[in-house]
């Protein structure tokens, strides 16, 4: 892969695709809702705290799975569940508090990723391949099941979208449902969650009008055709398609004091992890 | 009388877990890479426990070595795994992709209903999600009500009363009152839906240092208590010691490369070490002691991580 740029200057500011990706994932976020990553999450945990130190200063930003309330870790760690993510939080919730608040409606996005993910945003984190005799049997969903029923939206988010076996026409095991499955749409199953609202891939940003993916922002150094070539069923593309905003220097400010470690790095191949953007001299800061 | 009101449950380890029998249900405390039962799972592995059936939420080197051990016979967990750091869980993908162990992949919120419903002496309660996800494949013990009040189908849950609850307490005295730190995960609920709960704690202190610490699970639920310190290690017991990364790594690289390296990790650091003593031995004082060394400072806790 060719490192490419946004109109370079030596003086403008850089940063990397795992950089914009995260920044992207944070701005799904709007202010004053109350938001939730899962573990085995580190772009979407950097992504929380981002949007809580630029644009939405308000949420109510639930930490993984130690559900601390609003916390300044110094650090973010390569676990979901460490005694430094609670650093400084107002208040901790038990594990069934958050739980209860998901399910009766309290929780307004969720992050959720996939091993696979298909055109209706159903998610597979149980096992690619037949069930019986699963070609790679993965971890599991955690809440998912439960939680995918009632959260108000879902961001889902993939790193790996272009090897081309991640967005596929159907998931071997739909373990987190999307707009709909083989067993109804959502208002048939009765669940309260407007689930799926926004995908963003290393390649670009998707949304789900009438329940089904479609391209809505490419990253500048992606294609149309890539994404297509990436994705095992035909891709819909918006009549407004465009290029992903650009990251503003606050906004990755704030993404590299709350990662130092960059945890988040961990979700991307390496091939990817060359992708280098620049600002356009003099355009830099966007805050 | 289900309670355990006897006023000294103190005793040595290889008696405590000598009480769970093969096939038993066990619920297994902590989660992720925290407070995991360690001590309890090495020493279940080393009496050669068998059939196990493992209930809980999201887990890792506990449920992992336990099927590397060949101890489960059925999993019932909601996830498997050491995240995205270290990756997918090595004996547990191994007994999945070849068929050799049973399992009921479950989910955070249908675990915690079906404890509660043990709890409250009820056969089964309903969840909100689950239509729709093929979760429901693994379990056909699920079933459907309508709503007497509403009319909506709701799906339903058995309760489930594990045999015993395994928990790593931080404090405990000799009764049996265990105080460790939040996030308490699903213990708490565990301890009041299972039939008994076998602590492992890092020290025993009088009563009014845990009542000032504060009792997370009474003992009245508590039917045997050994002291092991570094009980919870890899994971982590904080305040004492945050989780050994660097171990973690080195039990997945072992397991992860053949049954044969990882019966060689059971063999180095369970079977071979014949008490919890020789294992701390064998992980060594310096690596133990780096690890109590977070709290140094915000740069010695990094560097943990780094």
């Amino acid at each position: 892969m060719t490192t490419t740029s946004v109109r370079p200057s030596r003086s403008a500011m850089s940063f990397s695709i795992d950089e914009w990706f995260v920044v992207t994932l944070s701005r799904t976020i709007r202010d004053r809702e109350a938001v939730f990553h899962g573990f085995a999450s580190p772009c979407a945990q950097v992504a929380m705290h981002v949007a809580r130190h630029t644009h939405a200063r308000d949420m109510l930003l639930v930490e993984g799975a130690t559900y601390a309330l609003n916390p300044d870790p110094a650090f973010i760690p390569p676990t979901g569940n460490d005694l430094s993510l609670q650093r400084g939080s107002t208040y901790q919730m038990r594990f069934e508090e958050f739980f209860d608040a998901a399910i009766r409606g309290d929780i307004d996005r969720m992050f959720l990723s996939g091993g696979q993910i298909d055109q209706w945003g159903n998610t597979n984190v149980t096992a690619v391949g037949p069930l019986e005799n699963p070609k790679v049997k993965l971890g599991g969903g955690g809440g998912g099941c439960n939680l995918a029923a009632t959260i108000g939206n879902l961001t889902l988010w993939s790193s790996r979208h272009r090897g081309g076996r991640t967005l596929v026409a159907e998931c071997d095991f739909i373990t987190d449902m999307g707009h709909r499955t083989p067993e109804g749409t959502r208002a048939e199953l009765g669940f309260t969650g407007g689930g799926p609202e926004w995908l963003v891939t290393e390649l670009g940003v998707f949304d789900y009008p009438d329940g089904r993916m479609r391209l809505r922002q490419l990253f500048p150094d992606v294609t149309v055709d890539q994404v297509r070539e990436a994705t095992g069923f035909e891709v819909d593309v918006a009549g407004d398609l465009r290029t992903v905003p650009l990251p503003s220097t606050a906004e990755l400010a704030a993404l590299r004091a709350i990662d130092p470690l960059g945890v988040r790095r961990v979700e991307f191949s390496p091939a990817e992890l060359e992708r280098v953007f620049h600002h356009a001299e003099g355009s830099g800061c966007a805050c | 009388m289900t309670f355990y009101l006897n006023t000294d449950k103190l005793v040595p380890l290889e008696e405590a877990i000598a009480t769970v029998r093969d096939g038993h249900t066990v619920a297994l405390g902590g989660g992720l890479s925290a407070r995991l039962p360690m001590a309890a799972v090495r020493e279940l592995i080393r009496q050669g426990r068998r059939d196990l059936h493992l209930v809980g939420s999201a887990h890792g080197i506990d449920v992992d070595l336990l099927v590397a051990a060949g101890a489960v016979g059925v999993c019932e967990e909601s996830y498997v795994g050491f995240e995205q750091d270290v990756g997918l869980a090595p004996a547990y993908r191994r007994a999945a992709e070849t068929g050799s162990l049973d399992i009921r992949e479950s989910c955070c919120v249908t675990m915690l209903t079906q404890l509660r419903a043990a709890e409250a002496g009820v056969p089964f309660l309903p969840v909100r999600g689950v239509k729709g996800s093929d979760i429901r494949r693994l379990h056909p013990e699920y079933a459907e009500v309508t709503c007497p009040f509403t009319g909506e189908v709701l799906v339903v849950v058995p309760a489930i009363r594990p045999d015993v609850a395994l928990i790593h307490a931080e404090l405990a005295d000799r009764r049996g009152n265990l105080h460790f730190d939040m996030p308490y995960v699903l213990d708490e609920r565990f301890a009041s839906a299972s039939k008994a709960v076998v602590a492992t704690v890092e020290r025993v202190v009088s009563t009014e240092e845990v009542m000032g610490a504060g009792i997370t699970i009474p003992a009245h639920l508590v039917s045997a208590l050994a002291e092991v310190p570094y009980g919870a290690h890899p994971s982590s017991c904080y305040p004492a010691y945050a989780y050994d990364r660097d171990h973690l790594r080195e039990y997945a690289g072992a397991t992860a490369a053949g049954p044969a390296e990882a019966a060689a990790y059971v063999d180095r650091y369970v079977t071979g070490a014949p008490t919890e003593e020789a294992y701390r031995t064998q992980i060594g004082e310096d690596r133990l002691a780096r690890l109590t060394g977070w709290s140094e400072s915000t740069e010695a806790w990094k560097e943990l991580f780094a």
